[in-house]
């Protein structure tokens, strides 16, 4: 965990409303096999899953808080930090990595001063490499959320985290 | 049973074997890593691979696959040892080789497997993990470097412990074994994970560094903690008891154990024993000969009745009634007993009332044995934690219903299916009488029961306490009595376990018999997987009410004998190794009593507030420097031997009271074999044992019970007025007694006493974790620490008694429920 994720964390978890994370459990709490369900709700809701809520659904639903972990850190799909508003994700397959993939990573740290996996302070931007997007024509290719970038050059990068920059955060 | 061939033999299987257990039976072995019989397949390691002629050769894993009829198995083809010569090269891949600095060194299944398949080279290279070791707590040592994700301490801590303190993390090859977020480990500390670690990923840090382990001699001996009966086998080297060592075949249990049984062993070789005995010169304890501290004794115990004396029943079977004897016959008193004498009254007097005999009806291996269990106050997990590893197992290995009644919550709550009925503290009484009147209503009871004696009137006392009635004393719903009165009722096999001891002073002599009435009425005893089982305290109290080491009527009994020594009738007092001090309710009377008695003399290991106050101090043996038999709460009578040589001038007690006893003209056997065959020849149910049969695996001695209804009165119980909480007393899961207080491990865990408050009256107290708080009660007040925790119900405070540094009996009288008042 990088210091400034680290950071958010604890600065975070204090405000987190365990009446949000109940709705969800209330939701399947009846239902055999529901830790799955209620992790990718909370999820949903949440954002990502911040420890206080891990733990209040194992004292919910009666698991080990240390088998809701190693369910959290099997998945992909599951985030225990923060995540931004805005996911930046760029492929980094043959194809796109033929494309000068590395290049637009690189700049992608340099302008967001973040790295593979990481959250900006002001959860605005998380970074990923992506092994493949599916997309291989439109080679090197970057996703802000749901939104595809193709043909990807340094200029473009520039030009994307400046506009999602003025966004709003909601 | 299957027929199948395995290595050109044929041979017969159980029909659930697997095929590494039929050729186990059958003397074949297989190597493993990642399978124990204790735990359910799994089938991680592949190093168990065989061909099976019907799969056509292919290889496949032995631990986890069914044997079937007609199966033609080879375990050792040049293929198979080529194939497990592999995984052994990919585990060693990544496992450091630092064997000569690891403590699992000749007791590793790596290592030994290594060897065996002579793997001298390795035809992979990759990079070494570089895992952080985790030191967070004091006792086990977690090496995720040397691991080799066999998931037994996984497995184990779910399966038997049910504490799942450890999953794993990750996937791939980054997969390692750990706790939630990356957590220290901070759990019960059993231990049950180093037990079952194949290599040195997992380690008793007390014993890191400490011997080889071929370097050390093993010694199996019995657990002197509580009355569970636990089988150790302790490690030892130059004199001192370095380990406890696992052996999964040893006792009911099969090598399990706690923290106290796994870690609390330091107290044997402490630094802190008495080595020398001391007498009183001047006012100070001064260094003594045995001639002179035990000329000293003799004399004052030419005393008769004006000579008490107050035993542990940590003291073995024959030295109880060597003691007794020397009491009885040769100073003329009977006034002697232990544990301040409530505390075994549930079977001296409860069981004795309802069963004839003062003994339990059921013994632990009933547990898994059985359809439905009604455990009084989950802290049977805390008092007798691996009886709370076979309930564990029961739940979740043989779907056997649990339902625990309790002033609180605990471990045992939280097991599938388990259903807890909260009463308020103090209205155990109340509630069980309930159930029984509800059995009666309801027709649920065994036609049988209303020809046993006392029907009529049991029918005739309970006929205004319905479940209704009692609600409002309980705080529980009269349709949940009921349901628990049928669910118990209809179980064909139903056993009822409940833990007395000193700091469970609610669970009195009445209790039992109540808990007893509703085996009777239902007719459960006698059978396999039902009755009741009463787990006393400490390892040998069952043996010392065998031994009737206690006052039967014509003596007084411990609180009264302590009585006796403020009032003056009582001029000359022995304590052997009990601590009255710390463990008996109500300091200052205690205080007062052994300030005011004449002459006290006290047996010990430690220099205990009690023999601090003694005008002689006599320096003995713990379990490992003796030979004898304890006797089990279920009536297993188990033979240990020294393990060790006794340390500095100590005396088993045994030789103690032999010496006495011929300075004052008698004569004990020689040896202890010969004082058990006297005890035996007296016991019901001991006739058959002797030394020679108990000193493999240990025997029971048989319970026959005469089933006898008795009537019990509730008091009215304690209610909380505003601003008091209610205290209610009990033991911490690490310790036993005050002598745990002296075993490192426990210490390390749970050094000090504490007070629990639920979160609500924690946060109306405006209180957090680790404050300070005084609480008060009208016998006195103390600081003590507050935990806070989800189990504890609102209005209700929780204690453990063990510690001499906040004795809980500042505050605390002996009465179940304490109204006490919480200052910051």
């Amino acid at each position: 965990m990088s210091d400034v994720a680290a950071q958010n964390n604890t600065e975070q978890e204090p405000e987190i409303d365990l009446s949000i994370a109940d709705a969800v459990i209330d939701k399947y709490i009846d239902i055999p096999g529901n830790l799955m369900p209620v992790l990718q709700g909370v999820q949903d809701e949440y954002g990502y899953i911040p420890r206080v809520v891990a733990d209040h659904v194992a004292e919910r639903l009666n698991v080990y808080p240390s088998q809701i972990y190693g369910v959290l850190t099997f998945y992909a799909q599951f985030h225990l930090k923060p995540r931004g508003r805005f996911i930046i994700r760029v492929c980094v397959g043959t194809a796109c990595h033929v494309q000068g993939a590395p290049r637009i990573v690189e700049s992608f740290f340099d302008k967001l001063h973040i790295g593979h996996a990481e959250t900006t302070p002001d959860l605005r931007f998380t970074f990923e490499k992506v092994a493949c997007l599916g997309a291989c024509g439109m080679a090197p290719l970057a996703m802000v959320n749901d939104s595809t970038y193709g043909g990807m050059t340094v200029q473009k990068v520039e030009e994307i985290v400046a506009d999602y920059s003025q966004r709003p955060m909601k | 049973m299957v027929n199948l061939t395995i290595d050109d033999k044929q041979v017969t299987a159980p029909k659930n074997a697997t095929i590494y257990d039929a050729a186990k039976m059958n003397g074949i072995s297989i190597p493993i890593l990642c399978h124990d019989k204790k735990l359910k397949p799994f089938g991680a390691c592949r190093m168990c691979l065989v061909e099976v002629e019907q799969m056509k050769g292919r290889q496949i894993p032995a631990c986890t696959t069914p044997a079937t009829e007609g199966m033609i198995i080879r375990t050792a083809t040049p293929d198979i040892i080529k194939a497990r010569k592999m995984v052994l090269e990919l585990l060693l891949l990544n496992h450091p080789l630092d064997c000569p600095v690891c403590d699992k060194s000749g007791d590793c299944d790596l290592q030994n497997l290594t060897y065996e398949y002579k793997v001298n080279s390795n035809r992979f290279t990759d990079e070494k993990f570089n895992h952080e070791i985790d030191y967070n707590n004091p006792l086990i040592e977690r090496d995720m470097n040397r691991c080799v994700l066999c998931g037994k301490c996984a497995r184990i801590c779910d399966e038997i412990v049910s504490f799942g303190a450890l999953t794993f993390i990750d996937r791939g090859i980054e997969t390692k074994i750990g706790c939630e977020f990356e957590d220290g480990l901070n759990c019960e500390f059993c231990g049950s994970c180093i037990s079952v670690c194949p290599v040195g990923s997992l380690l008793a840090r007390p014993f890191k560094h400490k011997a080889r382990f071929w370097a050390m001699t093993k010694h199996k001996s019995v657990c002197g903690y509580c009355a569970t009966g636990c089988n150790l086998t302790l490690g030892v080297k130059d004199n001192k008891v370095l380990t406890t060592i696992y052996d999964e075949d040893q006792g009911f249990h099969k090598g399990q154990l706690c923290v106290r049984g796994r870690f609390g062993y330091q107290f044997i070789n402490s630094a802190k024993r008495l080595t020398k005995p001391l007498v009183r010169k001047n006012g100070v304890l001064t260094e003594s000969t045995w001639d002179e501290a035990l000329e000293v004794v003799a004399v004052r115990l030419k005393g008769g009745t004006a000579v008490g004396a107050l035993a542990t029943p940590r003291l073995t079977n024959e030295e109880l009634s060597l003691f007794k004897q020397l009491l009885v016959e040769k100073v003329g008193t009977s006034n002697f007993d232990h544990s301040a004498g409530y505390a075994h009254a549930a079977l001296t007097k409860g069981l004795v009332s309802s069963f004839g005999t003062a003994a339990s009806s059921a013994t632990i291996l009933d547990i898994q044995k059985s359809d439905f269990l009604l455990v009084l106050k989950s802290d049977t997990y805390e008092t007798h934690p691996v009886v709370g590893f076979e309930i564990n197992m029961a739940v979740k290995n043989k779907d056997v219903k649990l339902t625990i009644i309790s002033d609180k919550r605990g471990k045992l709550s939280k097991l599938p299916d388990a259903k807890t009925t909260v009463h308020r503290p103090g209205s155990e009484l109340h509630l069980i009488n309930a159930i029984a009147k509800a059995l009666i209503d309801e027709n649920l009871i065994d036609e049988s029961a209303r020809t046993i004696s006392g029907f009529a009137e049991l029918t005739a006392a309970l006929s205004g306490l319905t479940a209704e009635a009692v609600t409002e004393y309980t705080g529980v719903s009269s349709s949940e009595i009921k349901k628990i009165a049928s669910e118990y009722a209809t179980a064909s096999k139903a056993l009822i376990i409940f833990p007395v001891g000193q700091a469970y002073t609610g669970h009195t002599a009445a209790l039992a018999s109540a808990l007893a009435n509703l085996s009777i009425l239902t007719g459960k005893n006698g059978k396999e997987g039902a009755g009741v089982l009463c787990l006393s305290e400490k390892n040998n109290s069952q043996g010392a009410v065998d031994a009737g080491f206690y006052s039967q009527g014509n003596g007084l009994d411990a609180l009264q004998i302590l009585d006796g020594c403020t009032s003056g009738s009582i001029k000359t007092l022995f304590i052997a190794g009990e601590n009255p001090l710390v463990s008996y309710p109500n300091r200052t009377k205690v205080k007062a009593a052994l300030d005011a008695v004449e002459f006290l003399v006290v047996s010990e290991l430690f220099m205990t507030d009690t023999a601090a106050m003694a005008d002689v101090v006599l320096p003995v043996c713990s379990f490992a420097e003796k030979e004898g038999t304890f006797t089990s709460s279920d009536r297993r009578v188990q033979y240990i031997k020294p393990a060790i040589r006794k340390i500095g001038q100590c005396k088993t007690d045994y030789e103690v009271f032999s010496l006495l006893l011929s300075k004052l003209g008698g004569t004990a056997p020689v040896t202890a074999a010969a004082q058990f065959d006297v005890l035996a020849s007296k016991t019901p149910g001991y006739e058959k044992l002797s030394f020679a049969v108990l000193r493999k695996d240990g025997a029971y001695a048989p319970v026959s019970i005469k089933p006898v209804l008795v009537v019990t009165k509730a008091e009215k119980p304690i209610a909380a007025e505003p601003g008091n909480l209610l205290l209610v007393t009990g033991s911490a899961l690490y310790h036993s007694g005050t002598l745990s207080q002296y075993g490192e491990g426990p210490m390390h865990v749970c050094p000090e006493g504490y007070i629990e408050f639920s979160r609500t009256d924690a946060a109306s107290l405006k209180i957090v974790e680790n404050d300070l708080v005084t609480v008060t009660s009208e016998s006195g007040s103390l600081q003590l620490k507050v935990k806070v925790s989800l189990r504890i119900p609102v209005g209700v405070v929780f204690a453990p008694y063990h510690f001499a540094a906040s004795s809980i009996n500042t505050i605390w009288n002996g009465a179940p429920v304490t109204k006490v008042s919480v200052t910051k």
